[in-house]
């Protein structure tokens, strides 16, 4: 019985390294591989990408000081005046490198610098891209490397005790603009939870604790679509977007997040920017 | 900074054979204390480290205020030892398997008694990397519950990140050593004639922090709860390092020993350079997300008009406003 035991507790264990092992192992000549060809291939097909016209800007560290909080900023500048059909966050080199996917609502809004930002996890020296496609279907990409930094910074939790507490506890905010003239409000959605990726062990059994994060994120405005957003575990722990939204009568978000237990969280902001 | 008691003026001095060292060790003896043991640097196998006598029986080596590299072969840390009347206990044991073993010749060279505890302060790669060179003693590696599963989650990519920053010849013999005895709350070890009070601390610096005292000297061993000189670096909470500073200054001891930072300080002034650092990193940063400002902004100013005080804070600082707005966001 107990031999049992401890033959299942070592089999997990050996599990937990290998997976771990997954997601960490960095064997150099994959490293060095360039995956973006197959990446795009996967999910653009043969649709022609325009890089770096314009159209999108990437903001990103160039070394992620903290692998596991890595805060990117995708910008369209105020001379874009398509309207935006969809957004796709690709990190190459992570395990699942498609961090989000973001399509555009009636409310996006236009009529300046629209903007959207999140935090993400970074596992390796990376290509980062946003691809950009706006209302006539064409694909628009801006690309940064980010490096991760030596030391210790880590993908895990810094206290998963604290992280698993709050759980569901939702944040929305929105800022007004500094004039009441301009289209555009911004809004933040924070949700509490760990995103844990599958990778990450309890403390007791030692086994791996199973995937568990957010998947679905819709924001609307007034009742209608900001955006729809699939999501995958490369976005870091406790979520954390921001992002424009067009003007409307009362500016207040409506926010619902699904996660892969299927959990819905909802969640609202106070009217007019409060 | 004041406050600082630095008594690491007196550890350097020429290298010494073991005769030298030994004869030295003989004649200080009667001396009680800061008795300084030079490292002899004749062949790499009998290399022992520097380590000063900060108490009776209480040994301190200082690490390098330093990343990692194949040049201090990842001797940046501080690590210690306390000598009982039957045994010997280990704390921290730096960052390679080479510089553990240089550690454990500086026992060595103090004392034949059986090493029979290794004791970790917190899972950083700097104060564990050195267990493998214990193994031969078959001593309990004595950690905070939480350690293991800290660093079983990290251990891939402290593995990966230190085989690359010290390079082959210092990485080489380094393995995990996962702790053989997890303290819960408190535990007490007796090494003949003085015990040692190991007590886990709520999340700080890590969320596996965990503080030793001697009941013979009255020493604490702070690990990275106290850093001096060193940039403070933050992988917990700095709410609850803030909490925890504040508690620990109230003890009252003879001296307490930092992980990055001279031999021996004195509170509660040790803590005073690092509170300051936490605390107006946390007043900027609460002070940004109020004002809306995100993340890379802060970045960009918070905590920034420290930078001349503190070594390494280039490497460190970013990192370390990026986990508090991260943390106080949720306020």
């Amino acid at each position: 019985m107990s031999d049992t035991v401890s033959r299942l507790v070592s089999a997990s264990a050996a599990a937990a390294v290998a997976a771990t092992l997954f997601v960490c192992g960095v064997p150099s000549a994959k490293a060095d591989e360039d995956v973006w060809p197959t990446l795009k291939q996967a999910n653009f097909g043969d649709r022609d990408i325009k890089a770096e016209d314009g159209f999108v800007t990437l903001d990103a560290p160039v070394t992620a000081e903290d692998a596991a909080i890595v805060p990117l900023t995708v910008r369209i500048p105020p001379s874009v005046k398509d309207n935006l059909k969809s957004l796709t966050l690709i990190i190459d080199k992570n395990p699942n490198p498609v961090v989000a996917k973001v399509h555009f609502g009636p409310a996006a809004g236009n009529g300046g610098e629209r903007s959207f930002a999140t935090r993400v996890r970074i596992d390796n020296f990376s290509h980062v891209r946003a691809i950009l496609e706006t209302e006539d279907g064409t694909l628009h990409m801006a690309t940064k490397f980010v490096q991760a930094a030596g030391g210790c910074a880590a993908m895990q939790a810094k206290d998963p005790e604290a992280d698993m507490a709050g759980l569901g506890k939702m944040i929305v905010k929105t800022f007004p603009p500094a004039l009441s003239t301009t289209p555009l409000f911004e809004g933040q959605v924070m949700i509490k939870h760990p995103n844990s990726n599958g990778m990450q062990l309890d403390i007791n059994s030692g086994d791996p604790i199973p995937a568990r994060f957010v998947k679905e994120v819709v924001v609307k405005r007034d009742g209608e679509l900001v955006f729809d957003m699939d999501t995958t575990f490369s976005i870091s722990t406790n979520p954390n977007f921001r992002f424009t939204f067009g003007r409307g009568a009362d500016n207040a978000l409506d926010v619902a997040i699904t996660d892969t237990d299927g959990t819905l969280f909802t969640s609202k902001s106070q009217p007019s920017g409060s | 900074m004041p406050g600082k008691l630095d008594i690491c003026s007196h550890c350097g001095g020429p290298p010494l054979s073991r005769r030298g060292l030994l004869q030295i060790s003989v004649a200080l003896a009667s001396v009680p204390f800061l008795r300084p043991i030079p490292g002899f640097a004749a062949t790499p196998a009998a290399d022992a480290l520097e380590v000063t006598e900060i108490a009776p029986g209480v040994f301190v080596h200082q690490g390098r205020y330093e990343m990692q590299s194949p040049e201090n072969r990842g001797n940046m840390a501080n690590a210690g030892f306390i000598v009982g009347n039957d045994a010997v206990a280990v704390i921290d044991t730096l960052g390679s398997e080479e510089v553990g073993e240089q550690l454990r010749n500086a026992v060595r060279a103090v004392t034949d008694k059986p090493i029979r505890y290794v004791i970790n302060t917190h899972m950083h790669p700097d104060h564990v990397f050195g267990n493998a060179a214990f193994k031969q003693d078959n001593p309990e590696f004595v950690a905070n519950r939480k350690l293991e599963r800290g660093l079983r989650a990290r251990a891939e990519r402290y593995l990966m990140i230190n085989k690359k920053m010290l390079g082959p010849e210092a990485f080489k013999g380094i393995e995990i050593v996962l702790p053989t005895v997890a303290v819960d709350d408190k535990l007490t070890l007796d090494l003949g004639g003085r015990s040692l009070l190991l007590e886990t601390q709520p999340t700080a610096h890590t969320d596996n922090d965990l503080i030793i005292t001697d009941s013979a000297t009255n020493t604490m061993f702070l690990g990275d709860i106290l850093f001096s000189g060193h940039v403070p670096t933050l992988d917990g909470s700095i709410e609850g390092w803030l909490a925890v500073i504040d508690n620990l200054k109230q003890r009252k001891v003879a001296r307490v020993v930092p992980g990055h930072g001279p031999h021996a300080m004195e509170l509660p002034q040790a803590f005073d350079p690092e509170e300051h650092y936490l605390a107006t990193i946390a007043t900027d940063v609460r002070k940004m997300i109020k004002d809306g400002k995100t993340i890379e902004d802060a970045t960009k100013t918070a905590g920034f008009e420290a930078r001349d005080s503190w070594k390494l804070f280039d490497d460190y600082h970013v990192r370390n406003v990026t986990a508090a707005f991260a943390e106080l966001e949720w306020e």
